[in-house]
């Protein structure tokens, strides 16, 4: 089994990302800026109702107008639209105006059928069906014979139903790619996503070439977040328009509303959880019926229970199938919905006994996992950063006034283990300069920086000595980002690859400087003999004369693991009579074994806090059931952080020996899991009264309130 | 007339039409002094207005340059910018005045490109982040040192912000930071290292 | 956004000239009008720009009246320094709109003549959010919608935040049109559509507003928002509030709620429970509990006929120099 170096100088430190300064002066072209000789603009056709049969199309207008180049059809007269925003054709036009005009100029006779735009349209009796087998998929019920019985035993019995509410990706940058046909069978695709080799596939099973034929090149991109994994239906499209208009280079990226609408989102879930404890705070059943929506064709499940040992429990799941954008992966699929609804739950259960929410947790860890231990470190990390202690009261017992104070806290559980079959090459060249490739991307995650680390650290040099080329369909097979398998994927064969390219460059200079490979070594950009510095790193690699050494290396074994826990705790204040929640503090206390840059380690961890803020408080796709459309597809009615709602958020690594000698785990994932979950149990203890509906809105907030005086009059 | 070789839409000619300044007077004796003023010394400067359709030459001084090209009077700035300049740094994002990705500096004050036309900005300086200092005691290097940035797709808009915040206060109060970013949206979450960045370039701006 | 003819005329008079026509649009900073442009809501055959008419832009204050450009940017008046202490209601509720990039493009005058923000409108509903003859408003999200006057058809809200502290202050509107000038009070400037075809402003498709007026004021004056982000967010409600006062004594008030009703909404029921009173906690939570007593809330925002009262509440006790809250 390799290890990790044992005291390294430069893995575990702080180093700021590569492609940093690029990035912050405006100068990095992205995906979306790219615009080669003859670009065109492309401007895809959606659909603006929400359920239809296409009873006739006709582009020959618009095909006509003046500055277009290329139509493409998708969807022919006789097919159906199954929620707005569905891609139905595409433009290339000389301009992004002349384009948008074209394509409203696209005649599309609809013939309207009766929509299900929500989840309680889609479960009424008597409801159109939009599926065939119906609008409510159940699936099989997992049962532990004894649940119902050991609920009704309980000393403590809740009866509750919580639901979090389906939110969208909102990459920064839109979904799209620049596509230009470079000659019958090649093409050339700068394409924002988390796969460039699946956008070569993609793109390559549409056209019938080889995928080798299709370059894609992601060398930056604006945000996916489990979003962007292929080159998508507009991808094809941009292709067809470029074959069309004779090679010519397509720019097709979605617009906002189009992104919200078909860039996919996170599905909703509700439950109606039952859930039984014993008057010393141990948990008996568990009974849980739950729905959600991952829109007009995917599922909508997610883990429940979540994290904590339940002897006996009882889940059925139901999909709900809605006129509404199919669901993708994004962030942690499943695992913020589930945490959100366990640990209401949880909170609300502890707060009916009287126990202390974060003594009740830790009695209910489960006993044999291998997560438990960590657990119960990060929690008391996390108590006394967030000051549990002092500050912790019961529900609705802090704060004078109209502001009420809480205190809440989620845990969460994660793999992000990676793969073994990815590659990485590394090349050293005569002139000192040092290469590292592989057809990874970096999302902003700082898989580009990582990977310079590594083989800084292996070199003895510094990371800006390496250059750190991903992004790039052609290079060794790399790892699609998704589920924070790019670090744990890449980080071995990125260090395999070093270490295989250090020892055949040592081995072929070693005659020039009169020694055996086996007596040299390197740091601080020397090449030692016996642990004497001898020479430079640029006059060494000059002593390979013409050669470069280039190595192509896959993974070795023990370097990365899977698996993580984590905790947040969360303090808010209310205001009761506006409902307005103000958060005060976040701590975020997270494992992930080894950790090869601290900088942009923590800055996932923050950024993956703030993708939890965001739906605890404010994030939520408005579907109107008269119309079927979403009304919030902007930035303004979807409602998203901004600098002034940020609270203070410490992160805190769980960084120990122990932790390092995991190796690597991902991290982009886990730390964005029980942020709303903490958070509505802060506001829920703040104001004395569940909050059951997230966001935490002040509509929320005010009808919490106003039901619970209600129950109580 | 207009020289353009690019047809207009809807193959309308391109045309320039001139409203004459005649009749004015009855209206402009219901002006305050003030304005009947302001009225003469316009009339004077101008007594008809243009009208403009179809495809137009633009000048825009974009970075202290003087750029040409031909856009529409509904082109916005931002597209004006990225689709016919290349000048690409400010990002298209909302396109609805809501996220801030798009800010760029116009006449020394921060506003939304996407929801500006570029006909209206003839004559006036735009500054974009490309022109702005990538040394150590500019904001993008304080941006990079400071992990302000992730995917950094937002990160242009951010640092134009608070360089323009900057530029007006040079000592500013953490909450000042937040306020004055607060036309500007992160997906990725960075706001930490964003506020830490600027923190650190107020703090070089004074020391340089 | 459909092709349009564009004109840039420099003075206010021109301005007018050019909008001479059917389907002509005054275009100021843009924040409102580009954005319906960009959505198809609005599809004007011709924009006229005004934004860089110099005469329709600053704040003179003159004789203890204060005069507003319509051209003014909404960061002008924020730095504004009589305004500030004197117009504590403006001041606040402008202070508060959008983001700095968005103060530094907007205009008071489109601020007052933004159409509303409803989200049925915007998705191409019509003002009154219409489909096949019923109400989606009523039957569907109406979280953000009136919660006066529901029993009619009109259930968007008015969108300014500005239009109630100067209602509240007594200013008045200047508008000029082909025909010369007029001037009317700001409340004047809205109404209840009655159908469809109805617009809420009352001004003429060819009439260019120049300026508004705000009279001497006498008494103290306050505004208070409450929205959900602290960063840029539409106020839910917003209550500004001008009151006389003999000591601490109520001699008149005039009391105005933004976000509940299709036009600025003058509380009279609130005033009348505050004048003659001494201004102190429980009046002012008499007044704001008077102000919501006609309230009528769709199926979604009983919530808003809390923060409307929370906000009259507020807004008089800010006045008072009680606060009992703690300001976002
Ligand atoms: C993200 C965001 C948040 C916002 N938050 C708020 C908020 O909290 N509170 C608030 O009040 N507003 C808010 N707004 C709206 C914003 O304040 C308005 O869009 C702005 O004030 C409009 O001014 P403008 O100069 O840009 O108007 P324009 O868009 O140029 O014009 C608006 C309308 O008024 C007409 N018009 C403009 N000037 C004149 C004139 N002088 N004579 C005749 N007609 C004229 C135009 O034809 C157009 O129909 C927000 C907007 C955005 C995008
Ligand atoms: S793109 Fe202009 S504000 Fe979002
Ligand atoms: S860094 Fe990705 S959106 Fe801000």
């Amino acid at each position: 089994m390799a290890s990790w170096p044992q005291n390294p100088k430069l893995i575990g430190g702080r180093i700021p990302r590569l492609d940093g300064l690029g990035k912050a002066s405006g100068k990095t072209k992205y995906p979306s800026d790219v615009r080669p000789d003859g670009t065109l603009f492309g401007v895809l056709l959606t659909s603006p109702v929400p359920y239809a049969k296409i009873k006739s199309i006709d582009a020959s207008a618009a095909a006509k107008m003046p500055g277009v180049k290329a139509i493409h059809l998708v969807v022919e007269a006789g097919g159906t639209l199954h929620y707005q925003g569905e891609t139905i054709g595409g433009v290339a036009a000389e301009t992004e105006e002349k384009a948008r005009d074209a394509v409203r100029a696209i005649k599309v006779e609809y013939e309207i059928l009766p929509h299900v735009a929500t989840e309680e349209q889609a479960m009424a009796p008597g409801a159109p069906q939009i599926m065939n087998g119906g609008n409510v998929r159940k699936g099989r019920e997992v049962a532990n014979p004894k649940v119902d019985e050991a609920y009704r035993a309980a000393d403590f019995k809740l009866d509750s139903t919580y639901s979090i509410p389906v939110i969208t990706h909102v990459c920064l940058e839109s979904h799209g790619l620049t596509v230009r046909w470079d000659n019958d069978d090649h093409m050339t695709v700068w394409a924002s996503t988390q796969n460039v080799g699946g956008v070569s596939g993609e793109l390559a099973g549409a056209f019938q070439i080889p995928a080798t034929n299709v370059h894609t090149m992601t060398e930056v991109m604006g945000g996916g977040f489990g979003s962007k994994f292929g080159a998508d239906v507009w991808g094809v499209i941009a292709g067809h328009l470029s074959k069309k208009a004779g090679g010519k280079p397509v720019r097709m990226f979605l617009d906002r509303s189009q992104e919200h609408l078909t860039g996919g989102n996170r599905p909703s879930g509700t439950a109606h959880i039952q859930m039984g404890a014993t008057k010393d705070g141990m948990l008996t059943a568990m009974i849980a019926e739950t729905h959600g929506t991952g829109g007009s064709s995917r599922g909508a499940n997610f883990p429940l229970p979540y994290v904590y040992f339940v002897p006996n429990a009882k889940r059925s799941h139901s999909d709900v199938y809605v006129n509404g954008g199919d669901a993708r992966a994004m962030r942690a699929p499943g695992h913020p919905q589930g945490c959100a609804l366990m640990e209401a739950a949880m909170d609300d259960i502890a707060a009916m006994i009287g126990i202390d929410p974060l003594d009740f947790r830790i009695k209910n860890l489960p006993p044999k996992d291998f997560r438990t231990p960590i657990y119960l470190q990060e929690l008391e990390l996390g108590a006394k950063a967030i000051g549990w202690k002092e500050k912790w009261k019961p529900r609705g017992q802090n704060g004078s006034g109209t502001i009420k104070r809480g205190l809440g806290l989620g845990l969460h559980q994660w793999g992000g283990g990676g793969t073994t079959d990815k590659q990485v090459s590394c090349t050293i060249n005569p002139d000192g300069s040092v290469e590292v490739k592989s057809a990874t991307q970096d999302l902003g995650t700082g898989t580009r920086t990582i990977l310079a680390i590594i083989t800084a650290e292996v070199l003895g040099l510094k990371t800006t000595d390496i250059k750190s080329n991903i992004g790039d369909s052609l290079f060794p097979p790399g790892q699609p980002s998704g589920g924070s398998t790019t670090a744990p994927s890449m980080s071995p064969p990125a260090y395999n690859a070093a270490l295989q390219a250090r020892d055949a460059f040592l081995a072929k200079i070693a005659p020039a400087l009169a020694a055996e490979a086996q007596q040299l070594s390197l740091a601080d950009g020397q090449v030692l003999i016996d642990g004497q510095p001898k020479i430079s790193w640029k006059d060494a690699c000059r002593k390979l004369g013409m050669g470069s050494v280039s190595v192509t290396a896959g993974a070795l074994p023990g370097l990365s693991s899977n698996g993580v826990g984590g905790c947040q705790f969360a303090e808010a204040e209310v205001d009761v009579e506006t409902g307005v929640v103000k958060l005060k503090k976040i701590v975020a206390v997270q494992d992930s074994g080894l950790i090869i840059d601290m900088l942009t380690w923590e800055s996932q961890v923050y950024g993956g806090v703030i993708g939890g803020i965001n739906p605890a408080l404010f994030e939520e796709r408005v579907m109107d059931p008269g119309s079927g459309l979403m009304l919030n597809a902007d930035m303004e009615m979807y409602k998203l952080a901004g600098a002034s709602d940020i609270p203070e958020i410490v992160v805190i690594p769980l960084d120990t020996p122990e932790m390092r000698a995991r190796g690597v785990i991902g991290v982009g994932e886990p730390p964005t899991i029980s942020t709303a979950a903490a958070i509505r149990n802060a506001v829920s203890n703040a104001i004395g009264v569940p909050v059951n509906k997230w966001p935490m809105t002040p509509m929320n907030v005010l009808d919490a309130l106003a039901a619970a005086k209600q129950g109580k009059a | 007339m207009l020289e353009t070789e690019q047809k207009p839409p809807n193959n309308r000619a391109s045309r320039r039409d001139f409203l004459r300044g005649s009749g004015l007077a009855a209206a402009t004796t219901v002006l305050t002094g003030r304005a009947t003023a302001a009225i003469e010394e316009a009339r004077a400067q101008d007594s008809e207005v243009q009208v403009l359709s179809g495809e137009i030459p633009l000048k825009l001084n974009v970075n202290g340059e003087e750029k040409a090209t031909v856009a529409e009077p509904r082109s916005t700035l931002l597209d004006t910018l990225r689709n016919r300049l290349d000048v690409t740094g400010p990002k298209r994002v909302c396109d609805r005045a809501s996220c801030g990705a798009c800010t760029v500096i116009v006449e020394g004050e921060t506003v939304y490109s996407c929801t500006t036309l570029a006909v209206s900005c003839q004559g006036k300086a735009i500054e974009t982040i490309e022109s702005f200092d990538t040394g150590p005691n500019g904001v993008p290097y304080a941006f990079h040192q400071n992990d302000g940035l992730m995917c950094g797709y937002c990160t242009p808009g951010f640092v134009t912000s608070c360089k323009a915040l900057l530029d007006q206060n040079k000592n500013p109060t953490l909450e000042e930071i937040q306020r004055g970013l607060d036309g500007n949206i992160c997906r990725c979450g960075t706001y930490g290292g964003v506020f830490k960045a600027a923190l650190a370039a107020a703090k070089t701006m004074k020391g340089a | 956004m459909n092709a349009f003819e564009y004109a840039g005329p420099t003075s206010p008079e021109l301005a007018v000239k050019a909008i001479g026509r059917s389907g002509a649009a005054f275009l100021s900073g843009g924040t409102d009008l580009l954005n319906r442009m960009k959505d198809y809501v609005a599809t004007p055959s011709r924009v006229v720009y005004i934004n860089d008419i110099k005469p329709l832009a600053g704040v003179h204050a003159s004789g203890g009246a204060m005069s507003i450009g319509a051209a003014t940017k909404l960061a002008a008046i924020v730095h504004d320094k009589t305004i500030e202490a004197h117009l504590p209601a403006l001041h606040r509720a402008t202070a508060e709109v959008g983001t700095p990039q968005l103060r530094h493009m907007a205009t008071i005058g489109g601020n007052l003549l933004q159409r509303p923000r409803c989200w049925y409108y915007r998705n191409g509903f019509g003002l009154l959010g219409m489909k096949d003859g019923k109400s989606l408003v009523r039957t569907g999200d109406n979280r953000y919608h009136a919660i006066f006057l529901t029993d009619g058809d009109a259930l968007f809200v008015n969108p300014s935040s500005i239009a109630a502290p100067l209602i509240a202050l007594g200013a008045e509107a200047t508008l000029l049109g082909p025909k010369g000038e007029r001037t009317i009070a700001v409340e004047k400037l809205y109404q209840v559509p009655k159908s469809a075809a109805d617009s809420e402003l009352t001004i003429a498709a060819d009439e260019l507003l120049t300026k508004v007026t705000i009279p001497r004021i006498r008494g103290k004056n306050a505004t208070y928002e409450i929205r959900q982000k602290r960063a840029y967010d539409w106020p839910i409600v917003l209550a500004s509030a001008a009151l006389e006062l003999d000591g601490s004594k109520v001699t008149s008030a005039k009391i105005i709620l933004a976000g509940v009703a299709p036009i600025p909404w003058r509380s009279e029921e609130a005033e009348a429970a505050i004048v003659g009173k001494e201004l102190t906690t429980e009046s002012a939570e008499a007044a704001g509990a008077a102000a919501v007593s006609k309230a009528k809330p769709l199926s979604m925002n009983a919530y808003k006929v809390t923060l409307a009262k929370v906000a009259v509440k507020r807004a008089l006790l800010t006045i008072a120099g009680k606060k009992y809250w703690e300001e976002a």
